[in-house]
């Protein structure tokens, strides 16, 4: 029996090979990036370059830091219960498209403590973008490229921010959402907003 | 210093196998090598020291990178050939599915182990690409492929360079060395069949030509916690290995050159 031809498509995984084996233009960096310093640790290393002898030594040596204040604290993420999630108001059917993506966006906030959010269409372009971070159009670009329609992905880009990806085919096609958040998402939670998402890019 | 990951999809395809047998190849041509052990069932350091369980490891350096290096590097007989175990915080963490958690500190352990004045540091990962493996490879020059010459195996192929292709997005200067074909069986059809249908399916310079047999003399060299090589009768395994080594330095080199070529 042929262990190739019944279970996978040999010209899709040539493709997929030929492509591991074709060098990666790396990322164009624009300084003007806003959130892409030192704390972007998907590229960069978020720690001092210096062995960990010497970090040690520094840190022996270094003087006494007082305890922040208690207001400082970092607040805790808690994802909301699937339950408890209310969908967005629904839109007058008239609605143009951008007002129900704002009102969709609106929920994606308050629920979720997503911030920097934005849609790329089926070419990537921009349809609607809160971020204005272009480093992070191009990631999540490529990261639904590669995921070919496996799912949402996310990578952690600073030490309290995820980029979460959800690639979503709408009647106008396939379109990439894109947000940071303080926490990966659980599949429930994914499939809740892609469902969300594909009743707001509907046509009304 | 250049690093390799030994990573795949699946598990029992012989990745610590190959790892320590590669490293050993490299140590004994010459080059100063460091063996870590990235999986964190701790094969690696189970089948050459019976210390591993007492040994501080990579894992312990990703808990607290004030770790000094020296106490987590073992050496050996060989002087070129050290290891570094998984340790004693590889229950911790099999990673949450999520990349980069843990991207500065393995980067942080390479920079450290280059500066040792290793030549290369090959990581044995645990299978899947998720969590810290993915952080190693998201870290590493180079990427060598173990796959096991059978059916399921080669099912398990298209999801293996989907999440490549992904990774090397996140890491673009990953060069993808190949697959090596493992556990070749001679007497069956099955495993045989396979291994020419993954030659006939994917590129020819994505697979190595060296293929690593099933032999009993893995399980001996595991038992007496030595690379098969040591073994007397051993000449002919450590062979294999040797001439996966010359293939994996020749594509290093070419690789180099075309960086430099296109550079110009």
């Amino acid at each position: 029996m042929d262990p190739v031809n019944p279970w996978l498509d040999p010209s899709e995984v040539r493709h997929l090979a030929e492509q591991l084996l074709r060098p990666v233009a790396p990322a164009r960096l624009f300084a003007a990036d806003p959130g892409f310093d030192s704390s972007f640790v998907g590229y960069m290393s978020s720690e001092a370059e210096v062995a960990p002898a010497e970090r040690r030594e520094q840190m022996e040596t270094a003087p006494p830091v007082s305890a922040p204040p208690v207001d400082s604290e970092v607040p805790v993420y808690v994802p909301p219960p699937r339950e408890s999630l209310q969908p967005p108001p629904a839109a007058p059917s008239r609605t143009r498209f951008l007002e129900r993506i704002q009102i969709f966006r609106d929920w994606l906030a308050k629920n979720f403590q997503a911030t920097d959010i934005f849609i790329l269409d089926r070419e990537g372009k921009v349809i609607f973008d809160e971020s204005g971070h272009g480093r992070l159009h191009f990631m999540a670009r490529n990261l639904a490229l590669a995921s070919r329609g496996s799912g949402n992905i996310h990578v952690k880009i600073g030490p309290a921010s995820i980029l979460e990806v959800i690639p979503c085919e709408t009647p106008y096609g396939r379109i990439v959402l894109g947000s940071i958040l303080p926490e990966a998402l659980p599949a429930n939670h994914v499939q809740t907003i892609t469902e969300v998402l594909i009743q707001t890019a509907s046509p009304a | 210093m250049i690093s390799i990951a030994i990573s795949s999809q699946k598990g029992g395809v012989g990745k610590t196998t190959l790892s320590i047998n590669l490293a050993h190849a490299f140590a004994r041509a010459g080059l100063n090598t460091l063996l870590v052990d990235g999986d964190p069932q701790g094969s690696v350091g189970l089948s050459l020291t019976r210390q591993s369980r007492l040994l501080s490891g990579f894992y312990d350096f990703l808990a607290d990178p004030g770790i000094p290096m020296e106490r987590l590097i073992v050496p050996t007989r060989l002087e070129t050939f050290s290891l570094v175990a998984a340790g004693q915080a590889s229950d911790y963490e099999m990673g949450n599915g999520t990349s980069g958690s843990h991207l500065a500190r393995v980067k942080a352990f390479l920079r450290n182990a280059a500066a040792r004045r290793y030549d290369l540091c090959l990581i044995d990962t645990a299978a899947g690409l998720f969590g810290v493996t993915n952080d190693i490879i998201a870290s590493s020059d180079a990427l060598i492929i173990p796959q096991q010459a059978e059916p399921l195996g080669i099912r398990s192929v298209p999801k293996l360079l989907e999440g490549l292709n992904r990774l090397r997005i996140i890491n673009p200067r990953l060069d993808v060395l190949g697959i090596c074909l493992t556990m070749i069986q001679q007497g069956l059809a099955e495993s045989t069949e396979a291994a020419a249908a993954l030659r006939q399916l994917l590129p020819e310079e994505m697979l190595f030509q060296t293929a690593i047999p099933r032999d009993e003399i893995f399980i001996r060299a595991s038992a007496k916690g030595l690379p098969v090589g040591i073994l007397e009768d051993g000449a002919g395994a450590g062979a294999v290995f040797d001439s996966l080594r010359a293939e994996v330095q020749a594509k290093l080199e070419k690789h180099r050159h075309k960086t430099h070529f296109q550079s110009r």
